[in-house]
């Protein structure tokens, strides 16, 4: 077969700028001569901004821009390496320039760095090493470099990824910790999936992207019910509730486990009405019973065929998988009523953690393959809700021969 | 027909025709015609063609080409290139569909019958492609409506993914534009209630305006008596009995929130061993303050899931690690309301006459 046509070459090395950025009175702001830099101490506002000029040059100095790793709503992801040491990896988010906020940084970014700043020191938290703006005002986020891809890869990879419910066990402990961490320091997520959830090389797995994270609300404040990928969109949400809780997360959690049992999406809905009818059709339909309160939510309808709240032994025809215990979990997180759903606390007191079999050491968890990356793109496409027919028809019919084989 | 050229190593690459190397000449362009997939220099190809049909300069070919049927290569390897143009002319032939046939052995006989063609028109000697050619021909002309029909299903279908995948992206931007204006909002909506209030602290009006705040639990606590003096419960008992030591613990406790990491050695610990909480101040269900009683039975916090358990426990939470650590936050949208209040519930705690907790 011959190599893919598609190079990608990595982009121009972030070069020690020759030209520095100037500051608003056309002095050069940094890389001065010891004796230029006295007399600008002379002006009198002057060595504030300069010095954080030059701590910003400094941070981003200390970075060499390589390839592009991948591009998201509203930034784009580079490898970088440390100038002094080549060996150590980094990656560099760079914000894309938003029309709407042309002055001042956009906001998804501060959301970014506050909230990573705020959960530092979680191992399943991905790690923010350093902030710098580049020239035109880019803002940069320096984040941990994760290696391995990320879960919806491996979920997706079912030619040459196996897996079973000792390692599901051991990448679902990893997440609910992410998210109790999350939660336990009242920041709530909001974009939880299979593709946010990165891997570093020990195997770790990593929470990430917090373009949408939150501080728990006061009361009384109305948060926006349009968060969350729809097919990891609570109920609650999808009905236009405007003031809630962690539980929204807990439901995300809830469908990355199923997704990692079933290898395919467990709700994939194509519109919002179709995702609150997938809800009833396979968890049951939301009414006064079973959520006090929620046909007083704005957006609520439910298609007429009222469907009983499924009972474990549904789930266990699916995701027996994972065990008794375990879809005794994945059931606590389906709850439809936010207020008796599980908590990601309870979560990780359930006695599931501590049934046979044992979590897989993170070490030896399965990995992306080096066909990933080919994946990689293919994934790009149906992880914004396209299912591509190979997925569907799965192994059962003969593909067509790879034209590299006959040859 | 002569097998196509054998492919050259990259830096020697030379037209055989003028017998430039790549090596001398490193912006030489190669082209080939696809009657035949022999290259030759672009040079030579002008020469050669621009005056209209000739044949093939190939020893051993007999090709009769045309300068416009000339183009560059897309993979390195014209045997690749051929074999691509043939599965492409053929797939588009074939197009059929799974649901196309009765049964999944029907759909993967018609594959195999597919890849057979494909393969003799690839590999097969020229007696053999002559009758795979002759094959594809009369199941064009046969299946021509079907042909039709699966093409432009095919051009429907990659035209829905492609609105589809446009309409996720818009949703995705969607989601970070509400977000954006959630936080616009919040910020907005606090200044206004600041500056209500400094006007009623003007007017020297205290109302019960959300939110409450400071200034009002004080005034509460100096006028003594107007507000119900809370009867003891073992919530109020519980935030009272903290003694000075316990709130000196519960700060450090905001402080050291970067965690070592945890031994990796003994029994599965769910929390990764970084379960601080049951060291913490208990915190007892249904604490309750002015802010949360003013929502606590509507229905939008009911159905919506909102957790005023999570509120007091931030309340509280706040203001012990705010004397020491998020001063930033303190400034920031959003988080500040319930620090203030809370560093007021605590403080109140002291004196179980003002409290205003029930
Ligand atoms: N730390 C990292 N290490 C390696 N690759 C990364 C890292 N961070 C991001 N990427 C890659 O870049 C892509 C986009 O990143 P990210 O999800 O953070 O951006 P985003 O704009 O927030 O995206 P979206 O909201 O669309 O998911 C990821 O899917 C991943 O492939
Ligand atoms: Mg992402
Ligand atoms: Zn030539
Ligand atoms: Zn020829």
């Amino acid at each position: 077969m011959a190599n893919s046509p598609l190079v990608a070459r990595p982009t121009d090395a972030l070069q020690p700028s020759k030209s520095l950025p100037t500051s608003s009175g056309g002095t050069p702001s940094g890389g001065l001569p010891r004796s230029a830099r006295g007399q600008r101490i002379a002006a009198e506002a002057r060595p504030a901004m300069d010095l954080m000029e030059q701590m910003n040059e400094d941070e981003k100095n200390k970075y060499i821009k390589g390839k592009k790793l991948g591009e998201g709503t509203y930034a784009n992801v580079y490898l970088g390496h440390s100038r002094v040491d080549a060996s150590v990896k980094v990656a560099i988010k760079k914000i894309k320039v938003q029309k709407e906020y042309q002055d001042g940084i956009a906001p998804d970014a501060i959301r970014e760095m506050k909230y990573l700043q705020k959960l530092r020191g979680h191992a399943n938290i991905i790690i923010l090493h350093s902030v710098f703006s580049s020239k035109d005002q880019n803002l940069n986020l320096v984040l941990e470099y994760l290696p391995l891809g990320d879960l919806e890869m491996l979920i997706r990879d079912v030619d040459h990824v196996r897996y079973g419910a000792a390692d599901i066990k051991a990448w679902m402990g990893m997440l609910t910790r992410a998210v109790w961490w999350c939660h336990d320091n009242y920041v709530l997520h909001r974009d939880i999936k299979p593709n946010n959830l990165l891997i570093a090389a020990d195997g770790e797995v990593k929470l990430a992207d917090f373009g949408l994270a939150r501080s728990f609300a006061d009361p009384g404040v109305r948060m926006t019910a349009n968060v969350i990928t729809r097919w990891y969109r609570p109920p609650e949400l999808l009905f236009g509730a405007r003031h809630y809780s962690g539980a929204v997360d807990v439901w995300s959690v809830g469908l990355v486990f199923a997704e990692l049992i079933i290898r395919n999406p467990y709700l994939p809905g194509n519109s919002e009405v179709e995702q609150i009818a997938l809800i009833c059709r396979e968890i049951g339909t939301p009414t006064e019973e079973n959520w006090p309160g929620v046909t007083q939510l704005k957006e609520y309808t439910v298609p007429s065929d009222v469907v009983p709240v499924a009972g474990k032994e549904k789930y266990m025809g699916r995701f027996g998988a994972v065990g008794s215990d375990g879809v005794d979990l994945l059931a606590k997180t389906l709850i439809l009523d936010p207020r008796r759903r599980i908590t990601a606390r309870e979560m990780l007191e359930h006695r599931w953690w501590k049934a046979d079999p044992k979590p897989t050491p993170k070490h030896d968890l399965p990995k992306k393959t080096a066909g990933a990356e080919e994946k990689a793109a293919a994934d790009l496409k149906r992880r914004n809700g396209m299912v591509e027919d190979d997925d569907v028809r799965g192994s059962k019919v003969a593909r067509k021969l790879d034209f590299g084989a006959a040859r | 027909m002569a097998r196509p050229l054998d492919p050259l190593g990259f830096e020697d690459e030379m037209c055989p025709v003028c017998k430039s190397r790549k090596y001398l000449n490193p912006d030489i362009v190669f082209v080939f015609n696809p009657e035949c997939y022999h290259s030759m220099c672009l040079n030579c190809a002008n020469r050669l063609f621009n005056d209209g049909p000739n044949q093939c300069p190939h020893a051993g070919c007999n090709k009769t080409l045309r300068r416009k049927g000339f183009r560059s290569a897309f993979f390195g390897d014209l045997s690749v290139e051929r074999e691509v143009d043939i599965r492409r002319r053929v797939a588009a032939v074939f197009n059929q569909k799974e649901d196309d046939f009765e049964t999944l052995q029907d759909y993967n006989n018609y594959l195999q019958m597919v890849e057979d063609l494909a393969f003799e028109l690839v590999n097969g000697s020229d007696e053999k492609r002559r009758q795979a050619e002759a094959q594809l021909a009369a199941w064009e002309a046969e299946h021509r409506q079907d042909i039709e029909r699966n093409k432009k299903a095919g051009r429907e279908a990659d035209e829905m993914s492609r609105k589809r995948l446009a309409a996720e992206r818009d949703a995705a931007r969607q989601r970070r534009i509400e977000a954006i204006k959630e936080a616009e909002e919040e910020k907005r909506e606090r200044v206004r209630s600041r500056e209500m209030e400094l006007d009623n602290l003007a007017k020297g009006i205290t109302t019960a305006a959300e939110p409450a705040t400071k200034v009002q639990l004080k005034r509460r606590g100096q006028r003594g008596g107007i507000t119900e003096p809370a009867a003891p419960n073992p919530a109020a008992a519980a935030v009272a009995g903290m003694g000075a030591s316990e709130v000196e613990r519960l700060s450090i406790r905001g402080l050291k929130e970067k965690p070592k990491a945890p031994a990796p050695q003994g029994p599965y610990d769910p929390f990764g061993g970084m379960d601080f909480a049951p060291s913490r101040y208990k915190l007892h269900v249904g604490l309750a303050h002015p802010l949360m009683e003013k929502y606590r039975l509507d229905r939008q916090h009911v159905a919506g899931g909102y957790s005023f358990d999570d509120f007091a426990a931030r309340a509280l939470y706040e203001a012990f690690a705010g004397l020491g650590v998020f001063v930033e936050d303190e400034k920031e949208v959003g988080n500040g309301n319930g620090l203030s209040q809370a560093g007021e519930m605590v403080a109140a705690a002291d004196d179980p006459d003002r409290m205003d907790l029930d």
